[in-house]
């Protein structure tokens, strides 16, 4: 499979060095997790890959092609923490929005966006203003919102930490459907296990700060799923303590 | 019984008994201190029926409405520059606000003397002086609502890749218009109360004129008229227009 995103020696630092230095390969129609213990910078990282913020060291490739920071990339979608629609339009105007820049003509931005909102559960809420329905719906709308611009990596930071556990649950399967349909590159942060456990094809785990990555591995069901996250389990534990003993 | 406490809240009855309370008691001061201190109601409303009948309600007003359209409509249009300017630099954003913090400070006083050795006996010095007042108080606002454009959704849209513009239209317009039209109603308020003043000096027409030229001519119920037609004006242009606007601009929510 061909390579999609290549993360060579990527670090970033504020006061103190926040992200070291990380690498790894992100093939097409993978769904990566990134997990790692809170504050060693997955959504720095997730930042630096969409091209919202620049890197301090290091290089990211998308399809070869270097991403510049402040220029973001139109073949990059992102779903950020909170669903950041804009609450005086429709979901169908909030979804269409974004094709402008496309040069997609009116009537087939709308056409567009009722069929990702429907692919996104949401067929029927068309014309709800984001206020009018429930934030797992609002973060479903979101992503209908990224996967509009048929984007070639997706990257998704804790779409779903403000949803309860009923709705996570709910949208972890949906979200794996989605991507099971689209057949898009997933970048998916989350500091839960569980939930990188249920959805991930491969799981990146980041190390304490200053981060590197600890540990690459694939979830192809080869290892149980508790064992796995087990595993996981005891390696975030042993980061969280470095992070908290080393002194940083 | 509930829909009567309904219609008694509709109808502000409440209100209505302290108001037939404040009648009641301003006929007792009037019958007490004479006419000239305090005209009895009914004059007032007979003065109000007069000038309603004679058609002189409508010059006065009218002339007093054009005067505060031509100086607030200004005053929006000159705000809604100074907000796009804050918008766009930083730099012009710190001297919007200290020239805004300066003109805050201003007494009204000082504009309607300046504008009467400017202006001379026109109505542009009622307009002048209408603009300088309620700048500060719309521009504010407006700026107010550019600073507070959530960061997180412009930046949503530079992921997007939507252009200068279409941020400007899609985002920044509707997260600042409920702020422009919060300082229009204020500054309208404060347009009407401001005017008038002017318009004692100089001028031969508006309420303000026909207020200041009643009190001369020793007809006190016209001056409690006249200011019964600016009340009317107020609450009208209140209820008629910018709640109408602040309903439309709040049916998303």
């Amino acid at each position: 499979m061909a390579v999609k995103l290549r993360v060579s020696g990527v670090g970033k630092d504020y006061l103190i060095p926040v992200i070291d230095s990380v690498s790894f390969d992100v093939e097409a129609g993978e769904f990566v997790c990134l997990l790692g213990p809170n504050g060693c910078g997955k959504t720095t990282l997730l930042r630096i890959l969409g091209g919202l913020e620049p890197a301090t060291r290091g290089a990211v490739l998308l399809d070869d092609r270097p991403v510049v920071a402040g220029a973001p990339s139109r073949r990059v979608g992102i779903v950020f923490q909170e669903d950041r629609l804009l609450p005086w339009m429709t979901l169908e105007q909030n979804v269409a929005l974004v094709l402008k820049p496309l040069g997609r003509p009116a009537a087939e931005r709308l056409a567009i966006a009722r069929r990702y909102l429907g692919l996104a559960g949401l067929g029927g809420f068309e014309t709800y203003h984001p206020g009018r329905v429930s934030g797992g719906m609002r973060q479903r709308a979101a992503i209908a919102r990224a996967l509009a611009i048929e984007p070639d990596l997706l990257l998704m930071d804790e779409p779903f930490g403000a949803l309860d556990a009923q709705n996570r649950r709910i949208m972890q399967n949906e979200v794996r459907r989605i991507w099971k349909d689209t057949g898009r590159t997933i970048l998916f942060v989350t500091h839960s296990i569980e939930e990188a456990a249920a959805i991930g094809t491969t799981l990146v785990l980041m190390s304490a700060r200053p981060s590197r990555i600890r540990e690459r591995i694939t979830n192809d069901g080869r290892v149980a799923r508790g064992e796995l996250v087990d595993r996981l389990n005891t390696m975030i534990m042993e980061e969280v303590e470095r992070q908290q003993g080393g002194g940083r | 019984m509930k829909s009567l406490d309904e219609w008694a809240d509709r109808l502000h009855l409440p209100t209505l008994v302290v108001a037939a309370v404040v009648v009641t008691a301003w006929s007792l001061l009037s019958w007490r201190y004479g006419a000239y201190v305090l005209p009895a109601p009914g004059a007032v409303v007979r003065g109000l029926v007069e000038i309603v009948a004679s058609g002189e309600i409508w010059r006065h007003t009218g002339a007093s409405m054009y005067r505060i359209l031509a100086g607030f409509g200004g005053a929006v249009a000159v705000a809604v520059l100074m907000g796009l300017a804050a918008f766009v630099s930083p730099r012009a954003r710190g001297v919007v606000a200290d020239a805004l913090a300066v003109l805050n400070a201003t007494s009204v006083f000082v504009w309607i003397v300046i504008s009467i050795i400017w202006f001379g006996l026109s109505s542009w010095a009622p307009i002048f002086t209408t603009f300088m007042i309620t700048l500060p108080v719309v521009a504010s606002n407006i700026v107010e609502g550019v600073a507070n454009v959530d960061r997180r959704l412009l930046e949503m849209g530079d992921v997007y890749r939507l252009d200068g513009y279409q941020k400007f239209v899609a985002i920044v317009i509707p997260s600042t218009l409920p702020y422009l039209v919060a300082g229009m109603k204020v500054g309208f308020g404060l347009a009407l109360k401001v005017s008038v003043v002017a318009e004692i000096f100089g001028v031969t027409s508006g309420i303000g004129y026909i207020m200041n030229y009643s009190r001369e001519i020793l007809a006190t119920h016209m001056v409690f008229v006249w200011a019964l037609v600016m009340i009317l004006v107020m609450m009208l242009v209140d209820k008629l227009i910018f709640d109408a606007v602040s309903r439309r601009l709040a049916a998303w929510r």
